[in-house]
């Protein structure tokens, strides 16, 4: 008989292992990556994806063309502008909890990450930026030779 | 030099009250609401959430958002900082205005969901014109 996991059945209680996940690193000291600070808008989270970094940051109501990305030597910088949507249509707000601006954001990368072969995707409001490692900075099997 | 941060993150707020069944933690999504004579319109914050995983229903008044994230999408990655955590969202509002349920029209945009409410003929305000005797 097979084992299955019940997790397999329940997406939600592997929503909890990774809230559980994302929690254990929260603003952890540990990985001081010369962030420009918490409380700065937009809040980034950084993943190792296995071939280098993957950054993401929720950017809810941001039109994807409104967001810039500059990588200049080892810092990346988000900037770009969350527009209030138009307001055509007249009438007086019972909540108004969004907000709305400008937001600039660096980020300090470490050695051995290659910015040229960065990617970045806009999906949903969440903004991923993948950078992969460099070259030199994956690991290199050496051949064993006999004599 | 960066320019003047005019916007700040909030905190997610998590969902009091109601003890879900399922494991996990559930946001409140920011909003903005908006009423005018014909309808009221609202903007949630559910960054993350597709068009297929977000559910809007109007019952008894009651108006229910909520949105759901996929775990799925972090399977090969492993946190080494994060400053927000992800989770589902979930957020009710009483409504007292009499809503045209067949009209309602909801979309998701940029992890925004907008939903507009139209409100029914006769809940809206009528001008009722006087005529000079």
């Amino acid at each position: 008989m097979a084992l299955i996991r019940w997790e397999q059945f329940d997406p939600v209680g592997s929503m909890l292992a990774l809230q559980e996940e994302l929690g254990r690193v929260l603003r952890n000291p540990a990985y001081n990556l010369g962030l420009s600070g918490y409380g700065a808008y937009p809040p980034i989270n950084i993943f190792d994806d296995g071939e280098g970094l993957a950054i993401m940051a929720e950017l809810p109501g941001v039109e994807p063309a409104s967001v810039n990305l500059v990588a200049q030597r080892n810092t990346l910088t988000l900037t770009g502008n969350r527009a209030r949507e138009e307001e055509k249509a007249p009438g007086a707000f019972h909540r108004r909890e969004r907000e709305f601006g400008e937001f600039s954001r660096s980020i300090q990368l470490s050695e051995g990450l290659d910015l040229e072969k960065a990617t970045a995707r806009f999906e949903s409001g969440v903004l991923t930026v993948k950078i992969p490692k460099s070259p030199e900075a994956k690991p290199r099997q050496i051949a064993v030779e006999t004599a | 030099m960066t320019p003047e941060q005019e916007i700040a993150t909030r905190e997610k707020q998590e969902v009091q009250g109601a003890e879900k069944t399922r494991p996990g933690r559930y946001f409140v999504p920011a909003v903005d609401i908006r009423e005018n004579e014909n309808e009221l319109k609202l903007w949630a914050d559910m960054p993350g959430v597709s068009e297929k995983d977000a559910e809007v229903s109007l019952n008894d008044g009651v108006l229910t958002i909520a949105g759901k994230v996929s775990p799925a999408a972090y399977d090969k990655l492993s946190p080494l900082y994060t400053e927000y955590n992800i989770g589902n969202y979930f957020r009710q509002f009483e409504l007292n205005e009499d809503i045209d349920e067949a009209r309602i029209k909801a979309r998701m945009r940029n992890g925004v969901l907008e939903v507009e409410l139209p409100k029914r003929e006769h809940a809206r305000p009528r001008r009722i014109e006087v005529s000079a005797g």
